[in-house]
């Protein structure tokens, strides 16, 4: 459990992750932490211990739902997907999200030059 | 899903979860060995990466939403579990909660009936009572000081003049008992008020059919032979028929038509006196006929209830109402009224009382009482939490390994005090639901007790809104009283010694003081209480031996109801009454038996009815200036009651209606007015100043006898005979030989008044002696409900003592058993076992006593011919507490003493 050559997320952060690698289509937990070790080049490692209850807590908001399907390796797993509500706060949540980076780099920039 | 869904589904989302992780642990181990690292390392690793997968399962939970909920019901299992597995400690705290919750809910119930809930009407609030409505009947007397009843004129009059009012009410302050028959059917017993015009409107109390009474039936004498009913009546008596609405209902040969059903739920404005029929003021003489009420200026016998104007406030009215009423009434004095009438309208006046909760002589004599039981049972059901608390406290200790365990295992603080206290809510609502169910029969059954009689106060007692609410609040306080204490101090527990030692002898002193303390409490309460207990019943010991003048052995009262009969009234065949009477007591006085019989307006507290007399040649003094209570009685009245001729002679049949007016009087108004010499033979008149001076002959003399109360002074009374006040008395007494069949005379007397009259009809028959325990029930019911609950205080607080001595006397079983192999005499052992209880009990003793001493003063009102400082009553309390706790401690004491050494030191 090394974290030594990654970060923490910032909060909040891992739900915007899950919901935009879920928006590609029907993917269960597992693939879900893949999928982002990948997208991000093995930069990001999600936690089982975090990754689960994330996933729990935005099926019970109701932005994911879920189905049990049978996997690539034949096993049942649980699949989800987003909801019309998930699709939406997707898109407020990346605006939201690219407006807060290009601010912070703005300043983060304006400082460095101050300096 | 929603969250209740959520719940139900619990064991299919438990399974999911399983599944779903199980699903990722899996998968990461394939890809482990597809990388080529052998399958127990690749399994191992991933174990690795996971940690805590029950913390995982735990926060996935925790982000379900329902997680509190789960807690919830497993903390509700759990605690039913511990409660099971502990049913001494589980039945003594919920029967001790059951009592306590149950006894503040029955009397609160009593409370909220009497004393609080407000009138079912519109906007009770701007309702205003003149006087306090306590006083009831009729006075001729013009006013002086507060008065409280007024005439009809005076009713009209003063609303013609006031401003301050939206409108003003008047009710009869007596109701009238009376036979009615629907539409020809039987006569039964119908509970009558007489209202003006104004009584509906005023109140805001619709009609749930046809139409209330209004203006036009009340406008003239006889204007409105009209009746509205009650909603109960009308069901009972109707079946809640429309197409009653129009009949005929016939009371005291006058007819009134049914013309309206009040709204449900009302039914009247006096607490605990149900109305089963209105009708209207303007009727009132053809109910009381030859007596001029509506004319007479001084006719008072209405209660007035008044809706203040929005924007008046109370004491404008107030100054505004009493203007207009010494001017209304130095009007009637007329042109030239005394200087003493003057001075007295100068004095009199009327006090605006607050008329939200209806007029209620019942809230004036059981306020001050309801309070004290209120008080009592609050202070019993706190004692019960202490004891709770301090067994709590007690298996706080046993339970400390466990607490440990959980805690050491990872359960936060917060969640265990939660767990403990869902233990004590589970308690305390049982208790509470056992409570409220005994609460309902309990406050019935001690209304019944408070106030004995044929017919139940009516008084609906069902749990309503405010009396669920008291009981969960009460309910909740208590769970958290006797909960919190315990669950903190057993959760404030250090780890590493309770669980190396396993008997929590870290906590063992501090739970020792918090336990001690609570027994001082307890002992202290119980002091007090039983004090108060010891002082009603050492005033009701008093009261009961009052000598009543009279035999009240042996003597049946019947009360006989004659509005059927079809009597005359205020004609000159009313004497037809007297000899109806005359011809019932000599048929009775053949009945094999009786001893003696007698009609009587009145036997004893049946009422009242006094003025002031004035002898010839005696001048009013202050010791003769006292009204003078009056009865009208048949010949055998004194043989009857056994009241002993002192001088002179009694009624006989030589007095009659045309004979001279002649009259007994007691003993008490022979010496006040004739100090020195004999009062028979000498002549008085009745009124402050008589019309006919001198008009009647004092007789006899006959000793004292209580008329209206056990605790009344002595009194002056005068006896009339009934042929010279003639009307039918509706008591009859009938003295049977002791050891005659009681059951068997009242049947022959009831044969024997329904052959002379079949239409007089028997209402009841009680013994003298009950009417005599019944003019006391409220003390005595006092007396045995606060020594019942003072012996459960002293009860809880010795099962503290007993529970606490045990388990010290446990705890040292080792030391006690060293003790005694090193040669320890067991009666040292006990005395040093003993000491801790005496000092405990000597420490409550001394909060307790001067707790009583300084509170006991409020009771002085209630307590007849007694100190609230009397010390039988204290040292009885005191020395009942002394006994019971030291028995309380002597058990565990003595268990110490036979401790066998060599099994103490073996056991460690």
């Amino acid at each position: 459990m090394s974290t030594a050559d990654k970060f923490d997320l910032p909060q909040g952060t891992l739900d915007l992750l899950i919901l935009r690698v879920v928006a590609l289509g029907p993917i269960h937990g597992y693939a879900i932490a893949q999928r982002i070790q990948q997208m991000s080049r093995e930069a990001l490692q999600v936690q089982q211990g975090s990754l689960y209850p994330a996933l729990h807590r935005l099926e019970y908001k109701k932005l994911l739902k879920a189905t049990w399907k049978e996997s690539e390796t034949g096993r049942e797993a649980k699949f989800y997907e987003l909801t019309a509500v998930g699709r939406a706060r997707l898109k407020t949540e990346t605006e939201n999200w690219s407006r807060l980076t290009d601010v912070v780099a703005l300043i983060l920039k304006g400082t460095l030059e101050g300096i | 899903m929603s969250w209740l869904g959520r719940l139900f589904a619990r064991k299919r989302l438990e399974n999911d979860l399983e599944k779903e992780l199980r699903f990722h642990f899996e998968s990461q181990v394939e890809e482990k060995m597809r990388s080529g690292i052998p399958q127990s390392e690749a399994r191992r690793l991933t174990r690795l990466e996971f940690g805590d997968i029950d913390q995982i399962k735990e926060d996935c939970r925790g982000s379900r939403g329902t997680l509190w909920l789960e807690y919830l019901v497993q903390d509700i299992w759990f605690g039913l579990r511990q409660l099971r597995k502990s049913p001494g400690f589980t039945s003594i705290a919920l029967l001790s909660l059951a009592l306590g919750i149950g006894a503040n809910t029955a009397i609160f119930t009593l409370v909220n009936a009497i004393l609080l809930r407000p009138l079912p009407v519109q906007n009770p609030s701007e309702l205003v009572l003149f006087g306090d409505g306590r006083a009831q009947g009729l006075t001729f007397s013009v006013p002086d000081g507060k008065w409280q009843l007024f005439s009809y004129s005076f009713f009209h009059d003063f609303r013609r003049l006031a401003t301050s009012y939206a409108g003003i009410a008047a009710v009869n302050s007596t109701q009238f008992a009376s036979k009615a028959s629907i539409a020809g059917s039987a006569y039964q017993t119908t509970h009558v008020d007489f209202v003006s015009g104004s009584y509906f409107p005023v109140l805001g109390v619709p009609a749930f059919l046809g139409r209330t009474i209004l203006e036009s039936d009340d406008n003239a004498p006889g204007a409105g032979p009209v009746a509205v009913a009650s909603y109960g009546w009308f069901q009972r008596h109707c079946n809640g028929d429309p197409s009653a609405l129009g009949k005929t209902i016939r009371i005291q040969s006058h007819d009134y038509t049914l013309i309206g059903v009040a709204r449900p739920g009302f039914s009247g404005v006096t607490v605990a006196q149900s109305t089963d029929l209105w009708i209207p003021l303007s009727m009132e003489t053809e109910m009381s006929p030859g007596q001029n009420g509506l004319a007479n200026k001084f006719y008072q016998s209405l209660q007035l209830i008044g809706r203040l104007k929005p924007d008046v406030k109370p004491a404008q009215a107030s100054s505004e109402t009493n203007l207009l009423f010494k001017q209304i009434m130095r009007d009637y004095l007329g042109p030239q009224p005394s200087q003493k009438h003057i001075e007295d309208i100068a004095h009199a006046g009327v006090e605006l009382t607050p008329g939200s909760r209806g007029i209620s002589p019942l809230r004036a004599s059981f306020s001050l009482p309801l309070k004290i039981l209120m008080t009592i049972v609050a202070l019993v059901l706190l004692i019960a939490c202490a004891n709770i608390a301090n067994m709590l406290l007690a298996r706080g200790v046993a339970r400390t390994r466990e607490v440990a365990v959980r805690m050491a295992l990872g359960a936060s603080r917060g969640r265990v005090v939660f767990q403990l206290l869902i233990e004590s809510a589970l308690l305390s609502v049982s208790g509470a639901v056992a409570g409220l169910a005994l609460a309902w029969k309990a406050s019935i059954l001690l209304l019944q007790m408070a106030t004995p009689g044929p017919a139940p106060v009516p008084l609906n007692l069902t749990p309503d809104l405010p009396v669920l609410a008291f009981t969960l609040g009460l309910t909740v306080l208590t769970a958290l009283l006797f909960g919190c204490l315990p669950a903190l101090r057993a959760t404030g527990i250090e780890f590493t010694p309770a669980l190396k030692d396993g008997r929590g002898s870290s906590s063992v002193s501090a739970r020792g003081a918090l336990a001690r303390s609570l027994i001082v409490g307890q002992i202290a309460l119980s002091v007090l209480l039983l004090a108060v207990a010891g002082l009603f019943v050492r005033s009701l010991i008093h009261l009961t031996g009052i000598d009543t003048g009279f035999d009240k052995h042996n003597v049946l009262v019947f009360s006989l109801d004659s509005s059927t009969a079809n009597l005359p009234h205020h004609s000159p065949d009313e004497i037809r009454s007297v000899h109806l009477q005359e011809q019932i007591e000599s048929r009775v006085q053949a009945i094999p038996g009786v001893q003696s019989d007698s009609f009587a307006f009145f036997t004893f507290n049946q009422g009242s009815w006094s003025d002031l007399v004035l002898f010839q040649g005696v001048p009013r003094t202050p010791e003769n200036a006292d009204p003078v209570f009056f009865n009208n009685v048949g010949n055998g009245f004194f043989s009857t009651m056994g009241i002993p001729l002192l001088a002179g002679r009694t009624f006989t049949a030589q007095d009659t209606q045309n004979s001279p007016k002649v009259a007994v009087i007691n003993e008490s108004m022979a010496r006040r007015f004739f100090p020195n010499g004999s009062a028979v033979g000498r002549r008085f008149a009745v009124g402050e100043t008589p019309d006919h001076p001198g008009e009647i002959e004092v007789i006899g003399v006959v000793k004292d006898a209580k008329y209206n109360a056990l605790d009344e002074g002595s009194l002056q009374a005068a006896y009339f005979p009934c042929t010279q006040n003639v009307g039918f008395y509706g008591s009859f007494a009938v003295r049977y030989a002791s050891g005659a069949n009681r059951r068997e005379i009242i049947a022959r007397v009831r044969n024997s008044i329904a052959e002379i009259n079949p239409n007089i009809l028997v209402d009841g028959v009680t013994g003298l002696d009950d009417q005599v325990n019944q003019s006391i029930a409220t003390q005595s019911l006092i007396a045995r409900l606060t020594s019942f609950f003072g012996f459960i205080a002293v009860f809880l607080a010795c099962i503290g003592i007993y529970g606490l001595l045990s388990y010290s006397v446990a705890r040292r079983t080792s030391e006690l058993g060293i003790r005694l192999a090193l040669g320890a005499q067991s009666r040292m052992l006990l005395w040093q076992v003993l000491r801790e209880s005496l000092l405990l009990l000597i420490i409550g003793l001394a909060i307790g006593i001067p707790i009583a001493l300084s509170s006991t003063r409020i009771l002085k009102s209630l307590l007849y011919e007694l100190s609230p400082l009397d010390p039988a009553a204290i040292t009885t309390a005191v020395a009942a507490v002394v006994v019971m706790t030291l028995a309380a401690a002597w058990l565990p004491a003595r268990s110490a003493t036979k401790i066998n050494p060599i099994q103490a030191l073996r056991a460690e």
